[in-house]
């Protein structure tokens, strides 16, 4: 059977996230979700709100203020007409216009304020979601990561978040506000007259009946929809991911063929849906019509009884016009509602999934620290069954300074991983100082650990923010002696800005033997106990690699060091090397010693680093291994 | 063609369509605009003190016109929306056909995300543009036609103090349009700057962990986040003008009318029921109004959009099939190769990746390929099926070069097994006979089994129906390997390439297919690419490439009694062989 072979499912994995074959948009992910509202996730995303609820309430409180004020100008209209115009008061009219104007005014005025306040309740809180969500990504384990594209993950964090201040905005407080103004006038309606407001609301009932079954006729179109469009993205992805494949067995016609499928099947569920949208807006206009003629003609006969007057007549055309507004644009909301509790759905099972690796409740900060390091018996696995360590021991005295050598996928990266605790162990017990790393705050143990790879990560900010990382209590004098010691020097005082000089993005503007002396440069300034480095195998020309022979060895001075050797120096200077042969620990000594044996060491370094004297690199792809 | 020529003409092909929509569309305006004129009637023979039946009459009209509105409405939006969906259909299967065309390197230059994104997103972007955009287009200056000659053949007087504040109405809608414009890029700047700060988190997530950074990244994030909402709130706070604007502006027009017309009721130049429909008119007027400025803004957004598309359409698909294809001929020499040059920016003078190639593969040959990582094996493989085009010199295929084959008769000639084991996510059975229509079960039994794909078979619970990627069993590194090898097989091209494809394939079993192999590999032609000895010592021809040269060329025997670099290739396999036995 296949070799287990991790540094292949390595580069794999790589190669998916590079070409985006697990994109972000990915139909596979998608949920497809047929609920508006889901009541306990809204409980959820209710707790965001909490903090701001006394804006809430000032917003729902707002409201109906909004909705008198609005609600009061057709009654004007009706004192107006009735009063005034019939009774031919000039003065009675001029104060009715300006009682018009104020309601008016009011209902600007807080129809604005009302927007406003649900506006910053929906900015604030969902900027704490976002920032909860943020944090609660920092503690999610590495393994995550291998797992989740980081597409995926912004998008948690941008779009969807997004779609969620739409619903709250445009979804759920319209909603509320339709709900209240819809009450309203059947209200005043029915204190205006009773037999009226029956007779304009008499085909209500039936258009809430055929609202309803639009509900659930639309519900069923849109999840369809939701399931098409996934489906094409789906496949577009795909269809991008390997367009290579598909043009070298000539298959265009045949995707073509499958993408035309799946393209015309979402066509259909839209102009499905389409016809329903259009069917139920034109029906609610129609019913509003239909009521007006109903009401022109049984409030006509009363009016010619002399039963009311024209004005309420009036009035009754005006709140009935208000009243079919929002059920009209009733099918909008809920096609917003509804793709916002899909982002709800997706955002809260980020925020559930556990952050396996955490500080234990007691946990231990032995004092006084020295940098002793054991693995007892450690067996770990990324995946089921497919060990990667079995049952690795050994022991790193206090500035030790111990070479790990090993042929490509023995495990070497994996057992500096597992030091800072970047995954957990599944049998036996590594110790850090004497204690076990599951019982260390994880924070302080990743303090004394100083972590070197062989990619070097930069962040996008000046040169100073990449040595001191955030820490500001850093002195000035320890980064430029960091800096000076380990020869970064040469180049960063040559830069414009010096230690301000701008890094861009994973640090493109410098090159690989920099990126390396500058990470040498940030061991220094965090001084940690222990060093961990993944010596970089990439070539840097040889003046570059003389500064970083030199820098390396001032940092590995006085400090206990676990090294994944790649030069020959760093080897010949270890104190002990130790041999990881398929996930096992084979052979431990001195290089003179194990060279003696003639055993896998030997070998290693005839493939390894024989070549290095004779300079002719191995013919085996190194493959780059990502930290 | 530019973006806007293309969509013209995508809405050519549905002008009857759009036409039917817009008379319909033309109906349902004609009817509401009578509706208040019909109240009006109503109105005024209750106020005249006329007779009820004369009442009930236009009652029932307005019934009747509900009814009839409610149908044609039906229909305009139906029949526009719906052809806007069909532009869609269209537009995404073209461009989806187009994306075929495109060669490898338009992909490398891309990144997928980026494409899907702007693929998904413009499409809708242009759809909304399709149906909303151009329904409102065509409605709100036809509702204000209407509008204002009615009102006018009512009262002009009245007509010019209700439309009083449309000026204001204009002016409003010019300052905000601007000022919203800005404020929404700046707020699409600071949601670029969170984006690329979460990305690069989470790209250097190791290093956030190993140096503890949370808390201070957290940090960074939150002031970055505090300035998107305050961003944001700047928009907003522009942004919920406009309803209340146009809210007041419109209640400002009844306002004028309800004061002066009712004063021009008292000296008894007009009824109450000029009022009452003047009153009708604005509320239609209202939401045509208020939609003006979200509808400027859904245009410019789908032409936007549209203009993004068209730079995918106008990528330039470089290797095409040729205007008069040749036909192959029987030859003897299946492949040969005349002094290429290959650089991936040739335009830029790149850095050259292959650099004077020459040989022949003579037809059911073997043919191998070796060479350190970065030597530039994959990339003379490739050029064979045109992934990419040579830079310099010539490539024959059956005695002709091959830029004069069709695309797809050069392609269907050779079974391709690409260094990367893409596979769809289909079943295993659909991914094996991906390369050829009607293929047997019996064939591809056979293809498993000289692939050693038959054991594993064996095992998985579903068999071929095994759906491979995502969702189902992921399948090992070595079992993709084997069936992108059983699937280029399947072909029954004459010609088989093979690059490093058995890489992640353990020496025993790979040692295993290529013994299987031998009584395939007689009848067709054959270039194998490997960094494994193993794979290529049996081959009619090894060429040793070395930064894009060739540098040795020779039988194994040959080649290890040289010493040079292949010699060199082999020493270290056989350590490499003996460790793996430790």
């Amino acid at each position: 059977m296949d070799r287990p072979d991790t540094t292949n499912r390595k580069t794999t994995e790589d190669r998916g996230r590079r070409t985006g074959l697990r994109s972000p948009v990915s139909g596979h992910e998608e949920e497809i979700f047929g609920k508006a509202y889901d009541l306990q996730l809204i409980k959820r995303l209710w707790r965001f709100l909490v903090p701001y609820r006394k804006l809430f309430w000032l917003a729902m409180l707002v409201l109906p203020l909004q909705q008198l004020f609005a609600l009061a100008q057709p009654y004007i209209m009706k004192v107006a007409i009735d009063s005034y115009i019939a009774g031919a008061q000039l003065w009675g009219l001029q104060g009715m216009v300006l009682l018009f104007l104020f309601a008016l005014a009011g209902e600007v005025v807080t129809a604005y304020f009302h927007y406003y306040l649900t506006m910053l309740v929906a900015q604030r809180s969902l900027a704490d979601l976002r920032v909860a969500i943020f944090t609660h990504v920092q503690k999610l384990p590495m393994s995550y990561f291998d797992r989740n594209p980081v597409g995926r993950l912004v998008t948690r964090m941008t779009t969807d978040v997004d779609v969620l201040q739409e619903m709250f905005a445009a979804g759920v407080m319209t909603l509320i506000s339709d709900f209240l103004m819809v009450a309203w006038i059947v209200v005043i309606m029915f204190t205006l007259h009773v037999q009226l407001a029956l007779v304009s609301l008499a085909l209500t009932p039936f258009m809430l009946l055929a609202i309803n079954f639009f509900r659930v006729k639309a519900r069923r179109t849109y999840r369809l929809i939701r399931e098409r469009i996934a489906r094409i993205n789906a496949y577009l992805g795909e269809a991008i991911s390997g367009m290579a494949v598909i043009q070298l067995f000539v298959r265009e016609q045949n995707s073509y063929r499958e993408f035309d499928e799946l393209n015309a099947a979402h066509r259909e569920a839209n102009q499905l849906s389409n016809i329903y949208e259009a069917g139920l807006y034109s029906m609610v206009e129609a019913v509003g019509t239909v009521s007006i003629g109903l009401l022109l003609w049984y409030g006509g006969g009363e009016v010619l009884h002399g039963i009311i007057g024209i004005g309420t007549l009036v009035a009754f055309k005006e709140y009935l016009h208000r009243f079919f507004v929002p059920l009209r644009d009733f099918s909008q909301k809920y096609t917003v509602m509804q793709s916002a509790m899909s982002a709800a759905e997706r955002i809260v099972q980020l925020l559930d999934t556990p952050t396996a690796i955490s500080s234990p409740a007691m946990a231990v900060v032995p004092k006084p620290f020295r940098g002793a390091v054991s693995f007892e018996d450690v067996w770990f696995s990324y995946q089921q069954n497919d060990p990667v360590l079995k049952g690795v021991s050994f022991k790193v005295a206090p500035g030790e300074k111990v070479a790990i050598v090993g042929a490509t996928g023995s495990g070497k990266t994996t057992t500096i991983k597992l030091l800072s605790r970047f995954y957990d162990i599944q049998r036996g017990s590594i110790k850090v100082g004497g204690v076990d790393v599951r019982e260390w705050d994880l924070q302080a143990l990743r303090r004394h650990i100083g972590v070197v790879l062989q990619d070097v990560f930069l962040f996008s900010g000046d040169i100073r923010s990449n040595l001191c990382l955030g820490n500001g209590a850093v002195p000035e004098e320890r980064v430029l002696e960091a800096v000076k010691y380990t020869n970064a020097d040469r180049f960063v005082f040559r830069l414009a800005g010096g230690l301000d000089a701008q890094v861009r993005e994973r640090g493109s503007n410098f090159s690989t033997g920099q990126r390396q002396l500058l990470s040498l440069a940030r061991v220094l300034v965090f001084q940690p106990e222990i060093l961990v480095l993944d010596e970089a195998t990439s070539s840097v020309d040889t003046e570059t690699e003389s500064l970083i022979q030199d820098a390396l060895e001032k940092v590995m001075k006085d400090r206990t060091c676990l090294v994944i050797a790649h030069r020959l120096s760093t080897i010949r200077n270890a104190d002990r090397i130790i041999v990881l042969h398929h996930g096992e620990v084979r052979e431990v000594g001195s290089h003179a010693e194990l060279m003696q044996k003639q055993g896998i060491y030997y070998r290693l370094y005839q493939l390894q680093y024989a070549m290095e004297e004779s300079k002719i690199a191995p013919a085996t792809p190194q493959l780059k291994i990502e930290p | 063609m530019g973006g806007m020529g293309r969509l013209k003409s995508y809405l050519w092909r549905y002008w009857r369509r759009y036409f039917l929509g817009a008379v319909c569309l033309l109906g349902t305006v004609t009817v509401v605009m009578w509706i208040p004129w019909w109240i009006r009637e109503a109105v005024r023979i209750i106020e005249q003190g006329g007779s009820p039946r004369d009442v009930t009459g236009y009652a029932l009209t307005i019934v009747a016109a509900g009814v009839v509105q409610g149908i044609i409405r039906t229909l305009s939006r139906s029949l526009i929306f719906n052809a806007g969906r069909d532009i869609e259909y269209d537009l995404r299967n073209d461009l989806f056909a187009h994306l075929q065309k495109l060669p490898v390197s338009y992909y490398h230059s891309q990144r997928t995300g980026d494409l899907m994104s702007r693929v998904i997103n413009d499409i809708s972007a242009v759809r909304a543009l399709l149906g909303p955009g151009i329904l409102n287009l065509f409605n709100t200056p036809v509702y204000f036609f209407y509008a204002v000659i009615l009102m006018l053949s009512m009262d002009l007087r009245l007509t010019l103090v209700a439309l009083l504040p449309s000026p204001l109405l204009i002016w409003a809608v010019r300052q905000f349009r601007g000022k919203i414009m800005k404020s929404s890029l700046a707020v699409q700047r600071q949601m670029a700057e969170l984006s690329s700060h979460i990305q690069e988190n989470l790209s250097g997530m190791h290093v956030v962990k190993a140096y503890t950074q949370e808390d201070h990244q957290i940090r960074q994030f939150a002031k970055l986040n505090e300035e998107y909402q305050e961003k944001n709130m700047v928009l907003a706070t522009l942004r919920g003008l406009i309803g209340p604007c146009m809210q007041g502006l419109n209640g400002l027009s009844v306002m004028a009318v309800l004061g002066y017309g009712g004063l021009r009721v008292i000296r008894g130049e007009l009824l109450v029921a000029d009022i009452v429909a003047f009153i009708a008119y604005l509320n239609v007027l209202a939401w045509p109004t208020a939609a003006f400025g979200w509808m400027l803004s859904l245009v410019e957004r789908g032409r936007a959009a549209m203009e993004r598309l068209e730079e995918i359409f106008k990528a330039e698909p470089e290797i095409a099939n040729p205007a008069h294809p040749a036909s192959s001929i029987e030859s003897d020499v299946a492949v040969e190769f005349r002094h290429v040059w290959f650089a991936h920016d040739a335009k830029t003078n790149g850095h050259a990746v292959l650099k004077d190639i020459s040989f022949t593969l003579p037809k059911g040959r073997t043919l191998a390929i070796v060479g350190r990582t970065g030597a530039g094996k994959s990339t003379l493989a490739q050029l064979l099926p045109r992934l990419y085009d040579a830079t310099e010199g010539e490539i024959l295929i059956g005695g002709r070069e091959i830029r004069s084959l069709s695309l797809a008769e050069l392609r269907r000639g050779i079974g391709y097994v690409p260094q990367d084991p893409f596979l769809f996510s289909n079943s295993l059975n659909r991914n094996l006979s991906f390369g050829r229509d009607g293929i047997s079960e019996q064939e591809i039994l056979a293809a498993n089994h000289l692939t050693r794909l038959d054991r594993d078979v064996a095992i998985f619970p579903e068999g071929l129906a095994t759906v491979v990627g995502e969702r189902g069993i992921t399948l090992s590194g070595g079992q993709k390997q084997r069936a992108t090898l059983a699937r280029a097989l399947l072909t029954e091209a004459p010609m088989i390439v093979l690059d490093d494809c058995l890489s992640s394939v353990d020496a025993q079993t790979e040692d295993e297919i290529l013994r299987g192999f031998r009584s395939v590999l007689k009848e067709k032609t054959c270039l194998i690419i490997s960094h494994r000895i193993s794979a290529v010592k049996d081959a009619d021809e090894i060429l040793v490439l070395d930064e894009g040269r060739i540098i040795e060329r020779g039988t194994h025997a040959e080649l290890v009694e040289r010493g040079g670099l292949y010699a060199e290739l082999h020493h270290h396999q056989q350590l490499s062989e003996e460790l793996e036995q430790i």
